[in-house]
């Protein structure tokens, strides 16, 4: 490995900032993607539920 | 298709574990990663020394007891810091630094160039009481660093491990590790001249604790503490009113 | 406890403890007078009194097969006494560094219990150990639950438990011996981060099995958060870790890392062990626990799994903010100062988010003290990342750094935030794990709230005060541009701050041994004869259990 400084230095500033939109869009598209919606409401309810026995 | 892949994501829970690692790598990677190559850019000096087996001894004894939990030893950039405690740090002072002790709390004052400042007999005393010498301090006593053998035996041991690191100690050094040690803290020796040999003109031979009968932690410790901030003059030079380091020769 | 294990998995456990015998008897053998030799006895003891417990009934029959159709809890009830017994160490070390700064001769002129050597005991023994173990404990409750299975294995999460605490045993006992590489809230040597790096792979695995195993198709986001701590603690654990060791018969070793680069990873350590450990872990507790015991569902899903997005992603970039106005280089620390202001956003979002979902039910708030642990723990939370973030800008920080006033932000998050939400976590689990039907008294969770409560407003008051005042003698100026005041000039200004800090501390342990007290009394009190429910009932309509398929 070859690299020196400045090219790292580039690559960090340059890519880490392209890595970090494209991910928060990509969170963002899943969150509010609107099928995911009935699932999460389950989630959401689910954990109340007083049965306390594993499902089989 | 993107919720085909989160869907499948979600399915499999190993799928969300490399979400949640490429994630998190991401800040360390273009934080850390530029570091590694960072000697690159770190000005070499040619004075830079290393730190004697002695001194290094008297290093691990301030890792030992938690020096850094109370003493920070990087002076900060800023006017009253430069001011209080001497040139700010540079990043090549703590070049053989395993690990750092930069600290991140000012219980006591900071270190960073406390060598030099005081006599060897003012540190003995502090350390065996703080409170004789400082009333109002609240620091530890360490009275048994007086009593306690330094462990000579091993030293090479620890160069070796510094040295397999990168640290440029010589095998000659290794070699002699333990009678530098000795040599260091025993002025009248004959062990005395390598040190000085292999280590530089500058390195401080002394009793430090007063006692030539044997070589104590306190010894170690005391030695270290009055290498810190010498081990390179670079932070004198180039500072706007050029300062003067401390008296090498009390 | 051993009952429930099969023919298998005793066997395995013995052969396991065996194995850990050989170890300690070779780490004494070769360390000798070395502490590593003090360690092999350690690790000696402790294996050998589980394997002869273990010995002494495995020949037992097999198990009940009915045990499948239940969650496994035992573990967890084990977890749970760890959890209280680290507390009440870990909180008693500090209240004990905190006095010896008042009291300096507190310490008796011994080595091992100068300041130096117990204040990684007590950072080690709370966050770790009472931190630690509360997470495991409620990581396994939490995952059988939402995952509506049971634990892949019976072995795992015993060797996870015991595993765990044997770690902290070895790094606090280290630490009093002087054992320590002197990073901040990494101290223990290499041989015992290795063995943790064992014990969390097997943890991470067992996690990921018992999600395998889940018969609800969405992972629950309590689980994510808890994903998280686990796995980037492993990253950050690793990394900040490696070292050699000067020989194998040593306690000693080196870092691989040299001075400002050892500066960087130490401080991408020690800030996300602060995220991942005391931040996203105890998140989970609060997306379960609080929605639990209020009987009202969270307030917003999608803004949890935002959030937790968001705090994965920021918090691994704030680390340099430890290191503003030092050999750091100046873009680094933007960055970590950029990325800290920036993070108010996720954490703000889950502080409101928890605070959202009480809304409407501010009478259960007033009536019930773990409710208000949990409800304060949010205020905490809200309060100590607004903190973060004002002290990571530069300016703000050339005041702040190096004084009290961290102390007071830390504490701040871990007594007002880690532990508050991790006593309405407990006050939540612990009758419901043991069939009770409420705590042994609930007078008693009442005064363990409001000590804990004004132990902690009285400790980060006096540490903000004693910090700002330290910070501002600092760089006082005469009118002939000098410095104003000496150093010792600052100390002796702090005298008074640190006496009521240690009052503030004392306050917190008390409640934290009625806490362990009442905790005790609900385990050996008698189950209630519904053995099926979990909570006390409430009025409103509950979704009935649809088990699939």
């Amino acid at each position: 490995m070859d690299l020196d400084h400045d090219t790292l230095v580039f690559i960090s500033k340059s890519w880490g900032l392209f890595y970090l939109i494209a991910f928060a869009v990509g969170v963002l598209i899943y969150t509010f993607w609107p099928s995911n919606k009935k699932r999460f409401d389950k989630a959401k309810k689910g954990i109340l539920d007083k049965e306390d026995r594993p499902w089989t | 298709m993107r919720e085909l892949f989160h869907r499948k994501l979600e399915r499999t829970a190993l799928g969300f574990v490399f979400a949640i690692i490429a994630a998190a790598s991401v800040g360390g990677i273009v934080e850390i990663a530029p570091l590694f190559t960072i000697d690159e850019t770190v000005e070499d000096v040619p004075d830079m020394r290393l730190y004697t087996p002695l001194e290094l001894a008297g290093r691990n004894i301030y890792v030992r007891e938690g020096c850094y939990a109370c003493h920070s030893q990087m002076i900060r950039t800023l006017r009253d810091d430069v001011e209080r405690y001497g040139p700010y740090s540079l990043a090549v002072e703590s070049k053989y630094d395993r690990p750092m002790l930069w600290g991140s709390k000012r219980t006591g004052p900071d270190l960073a160039r406390i060598g030099g400042k005081y006599s060897d007999f003012w540190h003995v005393a502090h350390l065996t009481n703080p409170r004789e010498v400082v009333p109002e301090s609240n620091m530890p006593a360490y009275p048994w660093l007086a009593q306690n053998e330094l462990d000579i035996e091993d030293l090479d041991l620890h160069l070796m491990a510094q040295q397999s690191l990168g640290v440029p100690y010589t095998d000659e050094m290794v070699e002699n590790a333990g009678r530098d040690a000795y040599g260091q803290a025993s002025p009248d020796t004959d062990f005395a001249s390598g040190v000085t040999e292999r280590y530089g003109e500058r390195t401080q031979v002394s009793t430090f604790d007063g006692v030539t009968t044997q070589v104590t932690e306190m010894d170690a410790l005391v030695a270290y503490l009055q290498v810190l901030g010498r081990l390179t003059d670079a932070a004198y030079q180039g500072t706007a009113a050029e300062e003067l380091p401390p008296d090498a020769s009390n | 406890m051993i009952g429930q294990l099969t023919a298998g998995e005793r066997q395995l456990s013995v052969v396991i403890l065996i194995a850990l015998v050989i170890i300690g008897i070779a780490m004494a053998a070769a360390g000798r007078f070395d502490p590593l030799g003090v360690h092999g006895v350690v690790v000696l003891l402790c294996s050998g009194v589980l394997l002869a417990r273990l010995l002494s009934s495995l020949f037992e029959p097999e198990p009940h097969p009915e045990r499948l159709s239940k969650y496994y809890d035992d573990p967890i009830k084990a977890g749970i006494v760890f959890t209280m017994i680290w507390a009440v160490f870990g909180m008693f070390v500090g209240v004990w560094a905190a006095a010896q700064l008042a009291w300096p001769s507190l310490n008796f002129d011994t080595s091992w219990t100068s300041f130096g050597r117990i204040r990684p005991a007590h950072t080690t023994g709370v966050i770790f150990g009472f931190g630690g173990n509360a997470l495991i404990a409620t990581s396994f409750h939490v995952v059988q639950r939402t995952s509506r299975a049971r634990l892949a294995d019976q072995f795992s999460p015993w060797f996870v438990l015991f595993g765990y605490n044997l770690f902290c045993l070895v790094a606090v006992t280290g630490y009093l011996m002087g054992v320590t590489q002197s990073k901040e809230y990494a101290e223990a040597e290499w041989y015992a981060d290795l063995w943790l790096v064992i014990v969390w792979v097997t943890y991470f695995v067992l996690y990921i099995r018992t999600l395998a195993r889940r018969k609800e198709p969405h992972i629950y986001v309590a689980n994510w958060y808890y994903m998280a701590f686990i796995l980037v603690v492993a990253m950050l654990h690793i990394v900040n870790n490696i070292a050699i060791p000067i020989s194998l018969s040593h306690a000693k070793s080196y870092t691989v890392w040299p001075g400002v680069q050892d500066a960087m990873v130490q401080w991408w350590y020690g800030h996300n062990a602060v995220a991942f450990f005391l931040t996203a872990g105890f998140l989970a507790m609060l997306y379960y626990y609080l929605p639990k015991r209020a009987d009202r569902p969270i307030f917003s899903y999608r803004l949890s799994i935002l959030s937790f997005w968001g705090i994965t992603f920021f918090y691994m970039w704030v680390g340099s903010h430890h290191l503003h106005y030092t050999a750091l280089p100046h873009w680094v620390q933007n960055l970590g100062m950029t990325f800290s202001v920036m993070l108010l956003v996720p954490s703000w979002a889950s502080a409101g988010n928890a605070l959202l979902t009480l809304n409407g039910a501010w009478h259960k708030v007033r009536d019930d003290a773990t409710l208000r642990f949990m409800f304060i723990a949010a205020i905490f939370y809200g309060l100590s990342t607004f903190e973060g973030s004002f002290l990571a800008i530069r300016p703000v920080n050339s005041l702040s750094h190096y004084t009290d006033w961290t102390v007071g932000h830390v504490h701040a998050g871990v007594l007002g935030w880690v532990a508050m939400i991790t006593f309405g976590a407990l006050y939540t689990l612990v009758p419901s794990l043991w069939r009770r039907e409420r705590m042994y008294s609930s007078m008693l969770v009442e005064a363990h709230f409001w000590l804990a409560l004004a132990g902690t407003l009285i400790y980060i008051f006096a540490m903000w005060n004693s910090g700002i005042i330290q910070g501002l003698m600092w760089r006082t100026y005469t009118e002939q541009n000098t410095l104003t005041y000496s150093f010792i000039d600052s100390l002796v200004a702090m005298y008074p701050y640190y006496i009521a800090r240690t009052f503030g501390g004392l306050l917190f342990l008390i409640g934290a041994i009625i806490g362990s007290y009442n905790i005790w009394m609900t385990a050996r009190g008698a189950p209630v004869s519904r053995a099926e429910q979990d909570l006390p009932v409430v009025d409103g309509p509950v979704s009935p259990a649809t088990p699939a398929e």
